[in-house]
């Protein structure tokens, strides 16, 4: 690698930060006069925009070890930090878009309607379980908990099974993107699998 | 192209639509007559709507001119009828894609003359009829109606068509007749959504209607929509509106009509029947499966406003079409 690693974190953190520059021009532009930019509904197109790039980093971060370990790019190890808490970010959007666009804090409601429909609950659980791999995403807490931090954050797969739930359950007629996500994530999560089985006879052997 | 005569005196885009856009658009839509004359065609079109870039498609001269002379009715007095940018950019056509602005997009080739359909079934008069016959000495009123979609949202539109009951007559349909299938086009070469191997649709389009709906009074044959003709996204040349039914019912694009004795089979309750019914009424009370009917988003809204509304019974038509269903219990026959 050409770049120091500083340099590689501020290029790959400022490339993570462009769908957020987008949406964000793009708000400012509709709330300026540019009302049709992103159609009838924009508060349903940011909604989708951020839970869309919620999941691409999700994804992206499950994708970092498999990456590493079939092409041997130990560069690409150091930056899976950062796209998770991407993720987070871009998943917290999302749920904040929706409540705020979709829901406009109508909290009765929101108890009604998370409670009816299966996949909002899907979607909230996810979410909710990105929080404590946050919160433990520093050094300090990578020490503290030890080997239990590993345990811990391979909550991503729940997430990330979750999110695919989330999406499937949305379908109405288009099937194709859902079901690509589902895929990805299925080959991401069935990687590890092969990991893990490859480990166990390694160490039986 | 011709111009419209009427202006619509319930839009007003000023709240949603920069202030020199809506001056030029309501200049179009009075249509006073000097203004008008002094526009070239391409003028005129590029006012019409100048958010956005939707273009009023250029017809048939004897469609443009029935479509134009189209008399003014009260219905729908006091709705605020959704910007012309929003009706033709927001659609569900999956004959053009699965996305909201694919029909938009993808329906530019789609031909819409000549046009025949085909007349079947229970009746007495059958063929297949050029469009221009269909309607000839069919008078063409504009009728402002609330179209509320199964997906929860809602836009007000003033139609251009006729009540379908008028060409039901023509046929003079058997007492047989118990029902009326609908079928829109199938033309994969211009259709990409036909095409799609991702689609789950059993192409072509079908809807529906019992024999007594069909002959409501509300029921309404379209052929235009803001005083002009169709576009091609909105279901050109000729599509129903069915306004105390969701949206999917107003089947688009039709070319053939066959009279049944049976109920007909229906695109969206043959792909989910647990989501979709027959009937397909408006119905505040009864939810689809995955989220509640009881509210509805009216569109366009704003980023920060979702203009959630309470839906009403039968779409707020009750008082016209309550009683077709007399007697029969709306949970089930949803």
């Amino acid at each position: 690698m050409v770049l120091t690693l500083t340099g590689r974190r501020w290029l790959i953190g400022i490339a993570c930060a462009l769908p957020l520059i987008y949406i964000v021009q793009a708000i400012v532009r509709v709330q300026t006069g540019e009302w049709n930019l992103l159609g009838p509904e924009p508060g349903k197109a940011i909604t989708h925009f951020t839970g869309t790039w919620g999941f691409n980093f999700l994804l992206l971060t499950l994708a970092v070890t498999p990456i590493v370990r079939l092409t041997k790019q130990k560069w690409v190890m150091p930056h899976r930090r950062m796209l998770g808490l991407y993720a987070a970010f871009y998943v917290s959007l999302h749920a904040l878009a929706y409540l705020a666009f979709l829901l406009g804090w109508q909290w009765g409601e929101l108890g009604r309607e998370v409670v009816e429909r299966p996949y909002l609950l899907v979607g909230a659980l996810s979410w909710l379980l990105l929080l404590p791999l946050v919160i433990t995403s520093t050094k300090a807490w990578q020490r503290r908990l030890k080997r239990r931090w590993k345990q811990l954050h391979q909550l991503i797969y729940v997430i990330v099974a979750l999110a695919a739930v989330h999406y499937l359950l949305q379908i109405r007629a288009s099937w194709f993107e859902p079901v690509a996500y589902t895929l990805i994530a299925a080959f991401l999560l069935a990687l590890r699998l092969w990991f893990f089985a490859k480990k166990k006879r390694a160490r039986t052997s | 192209m011709l111009i419209p005569k009427r202006r619509y005196p319930k839009i007003d885009p000023s709240e949603i639509t920069p202030e020199e856009l809506y001056v030029n658009r309501r200049l179009f839509m009075k249509g006073s007559l000097t203004a008008a004359a002094a526009l070239s065609t391409i003028q005129a079109q590029a006012l019409v709507s100048p958010e956005g870039g939707s273009r009023i498609p250029s017809r048939p001269e004897w469609l443009e001119r029935a479509v134009v002379n189209a008399s003014e009715t009260s219905f729908g007095a006091g709705e605020k009828p959704a910007p012309y940018a929003s009706a033709t950019q927001y659609n569900n056509f999956y004959e053009f894609g699965m996305s909201k602005s694919d029909p938009f997009e993808n329906s530019g080739k789609f031909t819409t003359d000549p046009w025949n359909v085909t007349i079947e079934g229970e009746c007495e008069v059958k063929g297949s009829f050029a469009l221009e016959d269909l309607l000839k000495g069919i008078d063409l009123e504009e009728r402002i109606y609330r179209l509320r979609c199964v997906e929860a949202w809602s836009m007000v539109i003033p139609w251009v068509g006729f009540p379908l009951a008028e060409l039901i007559k023509r046929f003079k349909p058997l007492s047989s007749a118990k029902y009326v299938e609908f079928v829109t086009v199938e033309r994969p070469k211009e259709m990409p959504g036909q095409r799609s191997v991702f689609s789950t649709i059993d192409w072509p389009y079908r809807e529906g209607l019992r024999m007594d709906e069909a002959m409501n009074p509300l029921t309404l044959m379209a052929v235009g929509m803001y005083g002009n003709v169709l576009p091609n996204q909105n279901g050109a040349p000729m599509r129903l509106v069915v306004p105390w039914k969701y949206g999917f019912k107003s089947i688009k694009s039709i070319v053939k009509i066959r009279f049944r004795e049976t109920m007909p089979p229906t695109t969206w309750n043959d792909l989910a029947p647990q989501e979709y019914g027959f009937y397909a009424n408006v119905n505040p009370e009864v939810d689809h499966p995955r989220w509640s009917q009881a509210s509805e988003r009216r569109l366009p809204n704003s980023i920060f406003s979702p203009n959630r509304i309470p839906t009403e019974m039968f779409n707020g038509y009750g008082e016209q079409v309550a009683h077709l269903y007399k007697g029969m219990d709306l949970r089930k026959w949803y």
